[in-house]
């Protein structure tokens, strides 16, 4: 009997137990049925709907004028739901007429129109024809998806900025990663409702959502004055210099807007495949190198605000300085600068006379220097909007030596990127005012409306707009007198500075690599542009002066006309050299004109031609008529396939001689009719008026004087 | 004679156990109306089965559970000859990763279920002879030897979730036939922890292990699903589609037959192993928890069956049958809400399988056996 109740009892604990256990399940049940229930109710749901994403148009990008660097094209893409493709029982048909038009095995089309899935492209992004033809049929099951694809119209100009986006209109690179999220717009959905296997469920939910489009950005960057820097890069590259690389980066002082930033080696977005990976690198805001000589800028404009040096102050340069052990040359060695002021220090370039200073600096107040070149942003990155930038190499400050600090002050021993340093330089020209560097300025939607303006970001003031003044007027000396004339222009106040720097690799200098630069703007007095050009490694000459400084000249001459700033002459900074004026010429309108033709008319006007693209017709010129431009100056024509017009557009003849007004009007197909010598000061019909080829200009004739009186 | 043993029969117990039954009629028919081009398919074949199932349950009350433990030996040495030939290839047939299957005609049987039941009778038998002889741990040697034949012989099928419920069975038999509470709770523990710590030294300091990786991630993939190296897309996907679903069920469910996980094939095995899950997505927390206190009314039934049985071969034989039902409910439910290892052991009296509703309606039968032939209550 004992062992009855013995038996009960361990069969009542076993029930306890299990009753235990089994309230445990319950309470585990309950926790995820209610706690996370709606967790699991949301991915229950996610696994039953499919989607097949439907993109939306990427947003174009325009220049700060609204010409368009990037725009999407309709593209048409070929998709099948196979569902409806199998149960209209035609399947090889489809796939025959399919294959045919799209130029595709016919065995690969019947497997994809037939394959286990709700939906499958067939090909994406088809011609216009292949498109509006399987449409056209009306095939069960087969759709015709309008999507888009992007478009660089102006090939590799502005190839860094604009980036790359991909097959799906994703960005990948440069502002088209940047703004990928604004660009790319919404998508749209087909849902449709799917089994485990992927199979179609009968009656199943469907929907269609439409894609939202993209938004528009609207760029810093001037299409022209990028143009003319590509266009000097090209020059550069394939001249006998043939460095490298190169980059240009061409700013607005007053507000940080980017007006043109190009690199080389490059590549044609339209095919990025087809180049290099490494030319799709943006040297100019990925790539820190020494500085060299441009950085003195900064240290006099430091020195200066500091207070450690006057204009005036007398120096001996006798070709060195010691600094500690250490010995650093002037690049001058063989003939010493000798006495000079401060301000002819500058002109001269001299180191040992920077160095001083920039030692001066430390003395007054430890830490000063530093101060300054981090308030011009050197040592973190600017915050351009675009990825990839670098931030330069600035020494931490508690290693900082006598000799580091000696060797900054002339460039040395120092690493910033390209836009960093014109960013800086930008704050010298703009009053001392350090602006963030921009690339987009607005932001639109699809129907053109301004959906956001990005204002200029003014970072701080770096030094005081007296300092900035006087440094603008050394770095004029620089260029009118100094190491820096071959930037000169006649008519315009430019200052500037050149830059030599070995090459650094591995920790060391290198014999024979150098990396030649000039950074400047113009005009002093109301800064409108600031460029950099940095050429890596040129061959033969290495001289910033030599190599970077003509570069600069003429995109800085161009881009000034094609703004219309006025030329001035600086009463007090009268040119040391000879003052040949250039004679100017307005560019014709030669677009929509037989290719042959547009060559003869522009190199009748003075002007060297440049055909781009293969064709019989002008599709477009660069840089746009009415420019006014320098004589010999290379006019882009893009040519394409086509009819000409067979109407011209008659171009200014002002100030011709008529044995060259004959040669222009005959290279257009038009007769003239003229009266009186010299130099053509009126005409009729006007420029700009589209006439019928064979139709007659009348011109008419006078002296020099006369046409200066009518035309100021 | 038939009448006076009429009287005794456990109404409760019967109604619980034909609830089950006829729940998991209409839960199955939900689970596998869109598996076939016939919706019925499945259906009628569990149907089938269950009326089977009852059958044999009544033919096994006809006879006294004496007369059968008599015979335990003899049903010992036939389930040992049994689950040697079906490793045999040409008599025993490979299926769902197993050597574990008899097949006549389109039909398979499955004997390691029906060696369950072989071994409750033959352990009654034993323990009734070992009364007063399992205090110590040195007595209890015998009955592990009885237990590790059949063991090992489904271990090398390999079918680990059956070898398991032998485990509950010996345990749970041992604890009623008089074995030392202490020793039994100490070699439990001890073999839990080995367990644990042999898997956790294989993990984090590279003990090997006799297992293949798919046997090893079943076992562990429960306590992390998404970390089983392919983001819960190969050994966790069981676990965790069965969570989406019973967790997608709220309180009382998305309807029969509307249960997406279920019905879009999202949810695998949905009506064998993952039954319960089909009814915590279909029916609720109501339903599902209504199910777990179905079973426990019928388990709380057989234990007061067990209590009252004449004599101690009855008790043991219906403890015997409650602790192989109750470890498979816990299992079976368990893996369903990632509280256990994967092992693939079916929900009982309620997963579509002959071999296993035949083998777990003769335990039935036993647990009814007893108390048909209980004795009256003397106060």
């Amino acid at each position: 009997m004992q062992a009855k109740v013995e038996v009960k009892k361990r069969i009542t604990f076993i029930l306890l137990a299990m009753a235990a256990i089994l309230l445990a399940l319950n309470m585990r049940l309950a926790w995820i049925q209610f706690v996370r229930g709606d967790e699991y109710q949301q991915q229950a749901l996610r696994n039953r709907m499919r989607e097949v994403p439907l993109e939306a148009k990427r947003g174009a990008i325009l220049d700060r004028n609204g010409r368009e660097l990037a725009v999407s094209v309709s593209a048409p893409s070929v998709g099948v739901f196979p569902a409806e493709v199998k149960k209209s029982r035609q399947e090889h048909e489809i796939a025959a007429q399919l294959a045919a038009i799209l130029g595709l095995p016919e065995d690969q089309v019947l497997r994809n129109i037939t394959r286990n899935e709700s939906f499958w492209w067939v090909k994406r992004k088809v011609t216009f024809e292949q498109g509006a033809q399987i449409k056209s049929l009306r095939l069960p099951g087969v759709q015709v998806v309008e999507e888009t694809q992007r478009f660089y119209p102006n090939q590799t100009l502005a190839a860094h900025v604009l980036g790359i986006a991909g097959i799906d209109n994703q960005g990948l690179e440069g502002l088209e990663l940047y703004y990928d999220k604004l660009l790319r717009g919404t998508p749209g959905n087909l849902v449709i409702e799917k089994d485990a296997r992927g199979r179609d469920i009968p009656h199943a939910r469907q929907g269609y959502i439409p894609p939202e489009d993209g938004l528009s950005l609207v760029l810093t960057i001037d299409e022209t004055i990028q143009y003319i820097a590509e266009r000097e890069l090209d020059l550069l590259m394939q001249g006998p210099s043939s460095p490298k690389g190169a980059t240009v980066i061409v700013m607005d002082p007053k507000t940080g807007d980017i007006l043109a930033l190009a690199n080389r080696p490059t590549f044609d977005p339209n095919n990025f495949r087809n180049f290099p990976v490494a030319n799709r690198r943006n040297i100019a805001v990925s790539d820190n190198y020494e500085p060299g000589s441009t950085f003195k800028i900064i240290t006099a404009a430091a020195a200066l605000e500091e207070g450690v040096v006057g204009l005036n102050e007398r120096f001996y340069d006798p070709g060195y300085i010691k600094v500690g052990k250490e010995t650093i040359k002037c690049w001058r060695t063989g003939r010493p600068h000798g006495s000079q002021s401060f301000v002819e220090a500058v002109q001269n370039s001299c180191n040992p006379v920077f160095v001083t200073v920039g030692l001066r600096m430390e003395d007054r107040r430890k830490g000063s220097f530093y101060d300054y070149i981090e308030g011009f942003g050197f040592g973190k990155v600017t915050g351009i909007d675009i990825n990839g930038e670098a931030k330069g190499l600035l020494r931490p400050r508690d290693k900082l030596k006598q000799i580091n600090l000696a060797t900054i002050s002339i460039g040395q021993g120092v690493a910033v990127t390209p836009i960093q340093l014109i960013t800086a330089i930008s704050a010298v020209a703009n009053g001392g005012q350090l602006f963030q560097p921009r690339l987009v300025r607005e932001v639109r939607d699809h129907n053109g409306q301004v959906v956001q303006r990005i204002d200029p970001a003014p970072v701080r003031q770096v030094v005081s707009k007296d300092t900035a003044r006087q440094v603008s007027e050394i770095l004029e000396m620089v260029v009118s007198r100094g190491t820096g004339t071959r930037a000169y222009i006649p008519g315009y106040r430019v200052g500037g500075k050149t830059g030599t720097a070995q090459k650094v690799e591995g920790g060391k200098y290198v014999a024979g690599k150098y990396v030649a630069s000039f950074a400047g703007y113009a005009p002093v007095n109301d800064p409108r542009l600031a460029i950099l050009v940095v050429v890596d490694e040129p061959q033969g000459i290495y001289y910033g002066g030599t190599v970077a400084a003509p570069i600069f000249k003429r995109i800085l001459e161009d881009s000034l006309r094609y703004l219309g700033v006025p030329a001035q002459y600086n009463s007090e900074v009268k040119p040391d050299r000879d003052n040949n004026r250039v004679k100017e010429v307005l560019v014709p309108d030669v677009s929509q004109q037989a290719v042959v033709k547009a060559q003869a008319v522009i190199k009748a006007s003075g002007l060297s031609p440049v055909v781009q693209g293969i064709g019989t017709v002008v599709a477009d010129q660069i840089p746009k008529p009415g420019v006014r431009v320098q004589m010999g100056t290379q006019i882009l024509l893009y040519a394409k396939e086509g009819q000409p017009s067979g109407e011209v557009v008659v171009p200014d003849l002002t100030g011709w001689r008529t044995r060259e007004v004959a040669t222009i009007m005959e290279a257009l197909g038009l007769k003239m009719s003229s009266d009186g010598t010299g130099e053509a000061w009126e005409q009729d019909p006007v420029p700009g008026t589209v006439v019928k080829v064979g139709t007659t200009v009348r011109v008419l004739f006078g002296d020099g004087a006369m046409a200066e009186a009518i035309s100021p | 004679m038939q009448r006076k043993l009429i009287r005794n029969l456990d109404y409760q117990f019967l109604l619980a156990l034909l609830a089950i039954l006829t729940m998991s009629v209409v839960v199955l028919y939900s689970a596998s109306a869109a598996m076939n081009t016939d919706p019925y398919y499945y259906v009628k074949k569990h149907v089938m089965w269950v009326v089977l199932g009852l059958g044999a349950m009544l033919v096994t009350t006809l006879i006294d559970y004496n007369q059968i433990i008599r015979y335990g030996r003899y049903f010992y040495v036939l389930n040992l000859l049994i689950l040697i030939a079906v490793l045999v290839p040409g008599i025993g047939y490979y299926s769902k990763g197993a050597q574990g299957w008899f097949k006549f005609g389109s039909y398979m049987l499955q004997p390691a279920e029906f060696s369950k039941i072989a071994m409750i009778i033959a352990f009654s038998q034993f323990l009734v002879t070992r009364q007063g002889k399992l205090e110590r741990f040195r007595d209890l040697i015998p009955c592990f030897a009885l237990f590790a034949a059949p063991v090992l012989l489904i271990l090398k099928q390999p079918d680990l979730g059956t070898s398991l419920v032998f485990f509950a069975i010996l345990f749970g038999m041992l604890f009623i036939g008089g074995a030392r509470p202490a020793l039994v709770v100490g070699i439990l523990t001890t073999g839990i922890l080995a367990v644990v710590g042999i898997i956790w030294a294989h993990f984090n300091l590279g003990l090997p292990l006799p297992l293949q990786e798919y046997q090893l991630m079943r076992l562990v993939v429960f306590l992390d699903p998404y970390n089983d190296g392919f983001g819960g897309r190969k050994w966790g996907y069981n676990v965790i589609q069965s969570m989406v679903a019973i967790g997608s069920g709220g309180w009382l469910g998305k309807g029969l037959t509307q249960g997406s996980q279920v019905q879009l094939n999202f949810l695998p095995e949905h009506h064998t192993d993952f039954i319960f899950s089909v009814v915590g997505e279909e029916l609720g927390f109501v339903g599902a928890a209504g199910l777990l206190g179905l079973y426990l009314w019928l388990l709380y039934r057989a234990m007061r069956i067990a209590s009252e049985a004449k004599d101690l071969q009855g008790t043991l034989l219906v403890m015997g049958s409650v602790s192989m039902i109750f470890f498979h409910i816990f299992v079976n439910v368990g893996m369903t809400i990632s509280m256990m290892p994967i092992t693939g052991i079916p929900l009982p009296l309620f997963s579509y399988g002959g071999s296993s509703m035949l083998a777990n309606m003769i335990a039935m039968g036993l647990v009814l056996n007893v108390n048909l032939r209980r004795q009256k209550i003397v106060f």
